[in-house]
């Protein structure tokens, strides 16, 4: 990854309103307007917002075949993997330590 | 999909005996995963280091100690929140943990619910007395060093 596109992506991620259409758009792909609405933001600027974002490489738009358009956004697949990779190991972590945990308690109740 | 992660199960204990296991005991239940270590020389005997504002820490077969987090909450019978760092994040990425003891008739429900940074409210930063800027960069930071590995992946 070059010095300019890295500086585009901390860019991009210096804002919380940025953040927050992340994690939005890590549910499912939206479009401006729906994002707009949930972060309580004008048309204007959540375009300006997603253009940042896609500045960083975080974000890509595609138009639906039945409307060009119109403009869905998504995260684009590296940015979800290492997210998605977090969040599994985590769940695999505390699944095996709970349990671990759970046998430690029990075990001591029976004496 | 949201980006915290989410385990609870119901244990044959007091809520009060399960917090008091869950921190006095953790070196004795707490299992290392070599594929998912703390840090590059593994987990070591995990403990918890005084209650609100103390540690959990490692401790390292070398005697070397790894600081995980600060605790944050500490509410017997209730809540624990602590900070949680691994080794391999990125300078000063963080993330969270926290744990409720709920009573749910005799077997009470334990939950852990883990924040990664997207989900850290604010206010937990302003109480470390990270200004807004900080915590922006650092999860900057986080992110620069994931897209780094995927592009290296991908070439």
């Amino acid at each position: 990854m070059s010095a300019a596109s890295l500086d585009r992506v901390l860019t991009a991620l210096a804002d919380p309103y940025r953040r927050r259409a992340v994690e939005l758009l890590r549910e499912r792909p939206r479009r401006a307007g729906e994002l707009a609405e949930a972060l309580g933001l004008s048309s204007p600027a959540m375009s300006k917002h997603l253009r940042a974002l896609k500045e960083g490489g975080l974000v890509e738009e595609a138009h639906p075949d039945f409307d060009a358009r119109v403009r869905v956004y998504s995260l684009k697949s590296g940015a979800i993997r290492g997210l998605k990779e977090w969040a599994d190991e985590t769940e695999r972590r505390w699944t095996r330590q709970l349990a671990s945990f759970k046998a430690h308690l029990e075990k001591e109740g029976r004496k | 999909m949201t980006s915290s992660v989410l385990v609870a199960l119901r244990v044959r204990a007091s809520p009060e005996r399960a917090f008091d296991a869950f921190t006095r005991e953790i070196g004795e239940w707490w299992r290392p995963d070599p594929l998912f270590a703390i840090t590059p020389r593994g987990d070591g005997v995990l403990a918890f280091e005084g209650e609100e504002g103390g540690r959990l820490l490692a401790h390292l077969p070398d005697g070397e100690v790894f600081e995980i987090g600060r605790v944050t909450e500490w509410r017997r019978g209730e809540l624990l929140a602590f900070d949680w760092r691994q080794a391999a994040f990125a300078p000063g990425q963080t993330t969270r943990v926290e744990v409720t003891f709920a009573p749910v008739g005799d077997e009470p429900r334990v939950t852990v619910r883990h924040f990664g940074w997207l989900e850290i409210p604010r206010e937990n930063a302003a109480r470390h007395g990270f200004p807004d800027a900080i915590t922006q960069m650092r999860a900057a930071e986080w992110w620069r060093k994931s897209l780094d590995s995927f592009s290296r992946r991908a070439n």
